[in-house]
């Protein structure tokens, strides 16, 4: 009980500035999740013109009028999720989360700010998010403007109990270990 | 048959001394004359039971100040003392239950250091040899679960991994802050175990 192996590496990095791999994955979900929403919206706004109207109604994205609500609604999830929780669907699938640059909770209008200036980094072919890459600090062009940073924020020493809890009940089970060992959370970080 | 204390009785042989004595009988019957001796005894012998007993105090204290008790302890062979004492039978006379609520658990565990004493703790061997990984896999098991941590686990690994080669790039030789916190940027707030006080504990972001 009084020796300690020594955990991988992505056990103590909660609260470290997250890195590229992760933050992009994050957005990819994100862009998904909220086109997907609004696709939905669209459809049942179709509907309800239909029902209403009597006759067939068809908004696309290339209506001028969708385009901008699109633009609105990406302002709105993007900007309410920092603004309330400093984490997006997609931070929360990933495991990260926005922060001051202090590593205090994020303030509601920082994660505004950071909505509002979230565009300007895709700017000149998204060279504003090089610094997620080079920047020390992970940061990318929106996290200087706003003040944010973003960091690791799952408890990744509890998914590592739970591997070793299942590796545990696996063994006393007598059965081999399952194909998810392959990419099991107890050797990723060891492994890169 | 034996004489009543404090009680004369008769000189039936001597007839003066019968008269007398049957003369004196109604007063020597209420009064005892040894009474006086005994009072007298009492007076001399109290004070000197009591002299006694503060030179004896007096004495076993000068003794006890002279005595090196550590010595003497020394000397005594407790194996042998301890051989003859019946710890069942001891035992037996102690009532575990009211010396247990005599305790004051409060107090005793305040005095514990219960940080010190997790960290000392090897959870991860613990759930691997006894039956708490099982718990935990049921309480906490699950595909999405799995899935979950295995992507984030796999996402920092290839984080770290970039970060890594992007340095190398750069040709860095000092490597940047870890975590956002303290002035320069030098994790302050963190435990050796990552775990950020002022940042989301664990369990918040599922």
């Amino acid at each position: 009980m009084s020796g300690r192996p020594r955990a991988p590496d992505w056990v103590t990095s909660q609260g470290h500035y997250a890195g590229s791999v992760s933050r992009f994955l994050a957005f990819i979900i994100d862009a998904a999740v909220s086109a997907g929403l609004f696709s939905l919206g669209l459809a049942a706004a179709n509907l309800v013109m239909q029902v209403v109207t009597g006759h067939s109604v068809h908004w696309t994205r290339a209506n001028i009028a969708v385009a901008i609500i699109f633009v609105l609604w990406e302002f709105f999830y993007f900007g309410y999720s920092w603004a309330a929780s400093g984490r997006t669907f997609g931070m929360a699938v990933l495991g990260v989360r926005v922060v001051r640059a202090d590593g205090a909770a994020l303030d509601p209008w920082r994660g505004v700010v950071r909505a509002l200036v979230f565009p300007l980094s895709f700017l000149f072919l998204g060279l504003g998010f090089l610094g997620i890459l080079v920047q020390r600090e992970h940061r990318a062009l929106h996290d200087l403007i706003a003040g944010s940073c973003v960091t690791y924020a799952w408890d990744a020493r509890a998914a590592r109990l739970r591997f070793l809890a299942r590796d545990a009940e696996v063994s006393m089970n007598g059965s081999a270990p399952s194909p998810a060992g392959a990419a099991r959370p107890g050797q990723a970080g060891g492994s890169v | 048959m034996t004489r009543a204390p404090g009680r004369l009785s008769l000189p039936r042989d001597h007839p003066p001394g019968m008269i007398l004595a049957m003369l004196a009988w109604p007063i020597l019957g209420v009064v005892d004359p040894r009474d006086r001796i005994r009072s007298a005894g009492k007076r001399l012998t109290d004070p000197a039971e009591a002299l006694a007993q503060r030179v004896a105090e007096r004495v076993v204290d000068l003794v006890v100040e002279v005595l090196d008790v550590n010595a003497l302890v020394l000397r005594l062979d407790l194996n042998a003392v301890l051989r003859r004492v019946d710890v069942k039978a001891l035992l037996d006379q102690v009532d575990v239950n009211d010396l247990i609520s005599r305790v004051d658990l409060d107090a005793l565990l305040a005095r514990v250091d219960v940080n010190d004493l997790v960290q000392r703790l090897d959870i991860d061997g613990l759930v691997e040899q006894t039956d708490l990984g099982a718990v935990i896999a049921r309480s906490s098991g699950g595909v999405a679960t799995e899935a979950l941590d295995s992507a984030r686990s796999q996402a920092v690994g290839m984080d770290q991994f970039i970060d890594r080669w992007v340095q190398r790039a750069l040709r860095r030789n000092r490597p940047g802050p870890v975590a956002p916190g303290g002035p320069d940027g030098r994790e302050p707030s963190f435990s050796p175990d990552g775990h950020a006080p002022s940042l989301p504990q664990p369990g918040q972001d599922q």
